[in-house]
C-alpha cells in the first residue's frame, strides 16, 4: 500500500502524517491525531457534524481525503478557544441553552464562524443558511440561531 | 453499509497541468478516475457503486479554474466550485438562471468543495446546474490526447449518468454566451427540504418585447433520463402575447411532453402533475426579470 506523507496546519500547530490515500482528513484527525472533537456521523456529507474550516472555510471532513488537506490550514473546533478562552460562539452556545447532546455542536460552531468571517453582521435567514448543512436532533434549532445571532457583534476575524 | 470509510485501496495524484494528468489516466489504466471536488465520487465509493484503482485530482491545475468573461461568452473552468460561482452571481446578475440554481445546489461546505464540472460529469438527471445551463445554450469544453473539442450542452447528456465525454477526457470549461439585452431568466428546483436533490427542476429564459414573447428557452431536471431541453413549447410561444390562459395551456404541453419515472422522490404522475404549475411560476419569474409590465 502506498503512503502519503502529508502535512498541515492544525489549530495553528504544524502536523505530518503518513496516510493511506482512501484515509479521509476526518479519520486522520480522529483516528491518527486525536482531534476527536471532530465527530463523525453519516459519513455522506448530510449532516455536517465532521465540519472543519479547511484554508478558512467550513467543509465536511468526511467528504475531503487527508492527501488533499496537504500544505493547508485545518481549524477545529478546539482551534477556535478553550474552557479558560473560550471563543464568543462558544460562550454563546452555552449561554444560550444551544447545545444538548452536544454531537452536533462541534460542526455547527465551526459552520457559523466560517459564516461569520464572510458576513460579520448575518440576519436570521443567513444564519439558517449558513446552518442548513448542520443537523441537530436534539434543539430544534432556534436556540442555535439565537446564539450564533447573540455572538456576531462579540466576534472578530481574528478570534 | 458503512459510509464512514472508503474500503478500497487507491493511488492518488494531483498534476500541475492538462498533459501530466492526461499522462497519468493513460497510465493508470480503465480503473482511474478524475476527481474534482470529490462530493459525488467519494459518496459513490463509500456506497461502493464505483471503486477506482487511481483518483487523479483536477484541482491544481490552474487552466480549469478560470471564471471570466471573454469575446461574449462567460468561461467557467470545470473545477470552479459552486461557492466562487455564487459570489460572482452576485456581482453580475446577467445569468440569473444559474445564479438561482447554485443557491440552492447543496448547502455551505458542499458548496465550498463541489464543483460545475464535477454536476455535468456525474451526469444525473437531477444535476441543478443543468437546466440553466441548457437555457443559456451553453457549450462543453473536453480535452483528450486525441484533442480538443467543443460540444453542445444539449448534445452532451446521452443517458441517466451517460455523457459523449470519453472516460479519459477531461471536462476544461463551460462557455456561456453573454445574453441578449431583453432576456430574463429563473430557476427553481422542488425539493423535500431546502437543499435536497430536486425532485423535479425547471430553468426558463425568455426574451420579451412589451407583453409579447420573442423567445423562450425552457428546460428541466429530474423528467427524464437526461437534463431535458423542452421542444414544443419554445416553438409555441414565440411572437405571442403571453396570457394566463396561454402559459396554462404550455403548462400542460410540457406535462405531455416530459416522460419522467417513479423513483424514491416522488411519483411519475406527481412529476407530471406538477410540472404545468412549476413551468408556469419559473415562466413567471424569468418573464417579470425580462423587464416590463408582471
Ligand atoms: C450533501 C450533498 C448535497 C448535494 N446537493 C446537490 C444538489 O442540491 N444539487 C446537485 O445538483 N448536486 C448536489 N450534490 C451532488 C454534488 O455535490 C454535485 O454534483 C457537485 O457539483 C459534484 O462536483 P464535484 O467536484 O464534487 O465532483 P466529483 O465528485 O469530484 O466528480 C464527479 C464525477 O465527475 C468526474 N469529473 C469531475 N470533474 C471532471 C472534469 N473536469 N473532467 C472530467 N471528469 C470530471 C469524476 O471522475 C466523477 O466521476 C450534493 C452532494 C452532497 C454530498
Ligand atoms: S459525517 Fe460528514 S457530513 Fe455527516
Ligand atoms: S445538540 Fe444533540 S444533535 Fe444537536
Amino acid at each position: 500500500m502506498t503512503t502519503y506523507p502529508v502535512r498541515f496546519l492544525l489549530n495553528g500547530t504544524p502536523v505530518e502524517v503518513d496516510v493511506a490515500a482512501q484515509d479521509t482528513l476526518l479519520e486522520t484527525l480522529r483516528n491518527k491525531l486525536w482531534a476527536t472533537e471532530v465527530k463523525n456521523g453519516c459519513g455522506k456529507g448530510d449532516c455536517g457534524c465532521c465540519a472543519v474550516l479547511l484554508d478558512g472555510r467550513a467543509v465536511n471532513s468526511c467528504l475531503t481525503l487527508a492527501v488533499q488537506a496537504n500544505g493547508k490550514e485545518v481549524v477545529t473546533v478546539k482551534g477556535l478557544g478553550n474552557e479558560d478562552d473560550p471563543h464568543p460562539l462558544q460562550e454563546s452556545f452555552i449561554r444560550k441553552g444551544a447545545i444538548q447532546c452536544g454531537f452536533c455542536t462541534a460542526g455547527m460552531i465551526v459552520s457559523a464562524k466560517s459564516l461569520l468571517d464572510e458576513n460579520p453582521r448575518p440576519s436570521p435567514d443567513e444564519i439558517r443558511e449558513a446552518v442548513s448543512g448542520n443537523l441537530c436532533r436534539c434543539t430544534g434549532y432556534k436556540k442555535i440561531i439565537e446564539a450564533i445571532s447573540d455572538a456576531a457583534p462579540k466576534c472578530s476575524p481574528s478570534d | 453499509m458503512n459510509t464512514r470509510i472508503l474500503k478500497a485501496e487507491f493511488d492518488y495524484f494531483a498534476p500541475a497541468s492538462i498533459g501530466e494528468a492526461l499522462a497519468l489516466i493513460a497510465q493508470n489504466g480503465p480503473t482511474a478516475r478524475f476527481i474534482a471536488g470529490g462530493t459525488d465520487l467519494l459518496v459513490q465509493m463509500k456506497l461502493e457503486t464505483v471503486a477506482p484503482g487511481c483518483l487523479i485530482s483536477l484541482m491544481k491545475i490552474s487552466e480549469l479554474s478560470v471564471l471570466k468573461r471573454e469575446k461574449g461568452f462567460l468561461r467557467i473552468g470545470a473545477a470552479v466550485t459552486w461557492d466562487r460561482i455564487l459570489a460572482f452571481g452576485s456581482e453580475d446578475r446577467s445569468y440569473p438562471a444559474l445564479d438561482d440554481a447554485v443557491r440552492c445546489l447543496g448547502k455551505v461546505q458542499v458548496r465550498r468543495m463541489g464543483t460545475i464540472g464535477g454536476n455535468l460529469c456525474t451526469a444525473s438527471p437531477a444535476a441543478d446546474s443543468a437546466p440553466a445551463l441548457l437555457v443559456y445554450d451553453s457549450r462543453v469544453r473536453l480535452v483528450s490526447a486525441r484533442g480538443r473539442r467543443t460540444l453542445l450542452l444539449d448534445k452532451y447528456f446521452l443517458g441517466v449518468q451517460q455523457t459523449a465525454r470519453a472516460a479519459d477526457e477531461i471536462m476544461t470549461e463551460i462557455r456561456i454566451p453573454a445574453p441578449r439585452p431583453d432576456v430574463g431568466g429563473a430557476f427553481q428546483k422542488l425539493a423535500r427540504v431546502g437543499a435536497d436533490i430536486s425532485k423535479i427542476s425547471c430553468a426558463v429564459a425568455v426574451e420579451r418585447k412589451g407583453r409579447v414573447c420573442v423567445s423562450c428557452r425552457v428546460a428541466m431536471g429530474a423528467v427524464a433520463p437526461v437534463p431535458l431541453m423542452i421542444r414544443g413549447v419554445p416553438e409555441f410561444l414565440q411572437e405571442k402575447t403571453v396570457t394566463a390562459s396561454l402559459l396554462v395551456t404550455a403548462g400542460r404541453m410540457i406535462s405531455d411532453e416530459i416522460r419522467p419515472i417513479t423513483d424514491v422522490r416522488s411519483t411519475a404522475e406527481y412529476r407530471k402533475q406538477v410540472a404545468g404549475v412549476l413551468f408556469r411560476d419559473v415562466f413567471q419569474k424569468a418573464w417579470t426579470r425580462a423587464g416590463g409590465e408582471p
